[in-house]
């Protein structure tokens, strides 16, 4: 009985693909509009464009400046924002600077950093990096400040020196919420992609989409979509479970990311 | 927190963003960024200042205004009824949560070209696009906030004697409430960022529009101008939506206090 649940439970998002799927293709249908392919047409498209090597390489490219401005920006948002937790004044000097730059669409960026630094990798990547560095350095704040003083005393009594501190007991303790801030940054960190590159127009997975967009090649529209949504749930799935194994004794408070580019 | 301490945050905050101008002024002025590339703060707020006086600019900020409160209020109604109905309900529960399973952590803005197939170039696909993407953090916080309702006090009301259908309004939604709006915040930035981008990537007007039409004819300081003024509107919508909530939250001293 509980092997059967367990199958369940582990069933349902498939479901509730195959559910989204089946709706899609009865909309289709029923819509018999040309801009608009049956979700059949639509899974038949994606191997033709997996298969085709330019824009497998697009894509790939596409990764590739996303995992890099992924990396740097968890390096460096992580110390800072532990710092800005542990420490008032640090907090309140970047606080109003980071409440600022908040409401600004990153991928926007884009046109200007494209004027100083040309099309090329570099422009992607900062402004990936600038998408995903806010939610990790807020989460990794509100981890900071939620440790509690007694254990960072009892450290300092054993003559740990205010380094050792900060990576040996703030950062395990602060360690659930940085990996929440992680995983909207890596959900961040797609749409972000995506978008600067159908801003920018030059390659990349959203230019592919658009380009197929523009040409009236729909069923390459809505596989595009199908892909960059499975390589969404796919990271998402991944990152999770990196999650589960890096901090199994403490239960996530949201067990789905709260995403927004 | 006292008056003192206070006012030392404020000083401590205007410090790094007066740093950014002063920077930003120091390159143009010491001749490290040519004019054309990096406008000087000076020219960029004056441009800015004149700009919101004539009524094109306004009827720009307008038409972005309408997209983001329509998106937004659809994704607050939706979120809010979707999330209490999940948490009050296990059957509804068990088709919803595996459907956010999935859709939340896929990038909305993909589906942007086939909500522009559907919907056409108008209001309708952007505004979509912003519920869409709104929608996920305000239900999945409704959803937390009313099923970690103390069980205690939906058995008092009962013993009370309120009808079922009631308590869901009079206990659950407001004992709910701090939850909800900290989601409403979330997607209020959310909103602002979807709609700039939405009018980036396809559009004849908003803000999103001024961006692009200035980056096409390379008018460095028009490309600042529509920036400043979202992140300002962003601002502004926070500021006015944390006055909704400390009106709204006037029974919770200990949730306000922690902001």
């Amino acid at each position: 009985m509980i092997s059967a649940r367990a199958v369940l439970a582990r069933a349902t998002p498939v479901l509730a693909c195959l559910g989204l799927l089946a709706v899609w293709q009865a909309t289709s249908l029923v819509l018999n509009n040309d801009s608009f392919p049956t979700a059949i047409e639509a899974i038949r498209a994606i191997p033709l464009i997996l298969g085709d090597k330019e824009a497998l390489i697009n894509i790939l490219a596409s990764l590739r400046r996303m995992a890099i401005g992924f990396g740097v920006a968890v390096a460096m948002s992580i110390p800072l924002g532990l710092m800005m937790g542990r420490s008032r004044t640090v907090a309140s000097f970047f606080n109003p600077l980071l409440m600022v730059i908040y409401p600004v669409p990153k991928a926007a960026l884009m046109p200007i950093i494209m004027l100083w630094l040309g099309v090329g990798d570099i422009a992607k990547t900062l402004v990936i990096f600038l998408g995903v560095s806010l939610p990790v350095i807020y989460h990794s704040f509100a981890g900071a400040k939620a440790v509690e003083e007694k254990m960072l005393w009892s450290g300092a009594a054993m003559g740990l020196s205010a380094a050792q501190r900060m990576t040996r007991i703030v950062l395990p303790a602060a360690l659930p919420e940085i990996l929440t801030g992680c995983r909207t940054g890596l959900v961040l960190a797609l749409i972000t992609m995506i978008t600067s590159e159908m801003i920018a127009r030059q390659s990349g997975a959203g230019n592919i989409l658009f380009n197929a967009l523009d040409m009236g090649q729909y069923d390459t529209v809505f596989a595009m979509i199908i892909i960059v949504g499975a390589m969404g749930i796919g990271l998402d799935a991944l990152f999770e479970k990196m999650r589960a194994r890096l901090v199994k004794w403490s239960e996530p408070q949201f067990d789905i990311p709260v995403s927004f580019s | 927190m006292n008056a003192r301490a206070f006012t030392t945050d404020v000083v401590f905050g205007v410090v790094p963003i007066a740093l950014v101008v002063a920077i930003w002024q120091a390159l143009v002025s010491f001749g490290y960024a040519p004019v054309t590339l990096l406008p000087p703060p000076g020219l960029v707020f004056d441009r800015l200042a004149q700009q919101l006086m004539t009524g094109t600019f306004q009827q720009e900020i307008a038409a972005t205004l309408f997209r983001l409160f329509a998106g937004f209020a659809i994704a607050v109604v939706l979120g809010v009824t979707i999330g209490l109905a999940a948490a009050a309900s296990p059957a509804v529960n068990a088709v919803v949560r595996p459907l956010v399973r999935v859709l939340a952590p896929l990038p909305k803005v993909a589906l942007y070209p086939a909500l522009l197939l559907l919907l056409g170039f108008g209001h309708e696909s952007k505004i979509t696009l912003v519920a869409a993407d709104a929608l996920f953090p305000i239900l999945l916080s409704t959803f937390y906030g009313a099923s970690m309702v103390e069980q205690k006090l939906i058995w008092s009301a009962m013993a009370a004697g309120t009808p079922r259908r009631e308590i869901l309004f009079k206990v659950v939604l407001p004992a709910a409430m701090p939850s909800i709006l900290t989601g409403c915040r979330i997607g209020l930035v959310i909103s602002c960022i979807v709609v700039f981008l939405a009018e980036m990537i396809t559009s004849t007007d908003g803000l999103g529009h001024l961006l692009v039409t200035a980056a096409r004819t390379f008018q460095a300081v028009d490309m600042f101008v529509p920036l400043i003024t979202i992140s300002l509107l962003g601002l502004i919508l926070n500021g006015a939506l944390e006055a909704l909530r400390a009106f709204l939250l006037r029974g919770f001293p200990e949730v306000l206090c922690n902001v």
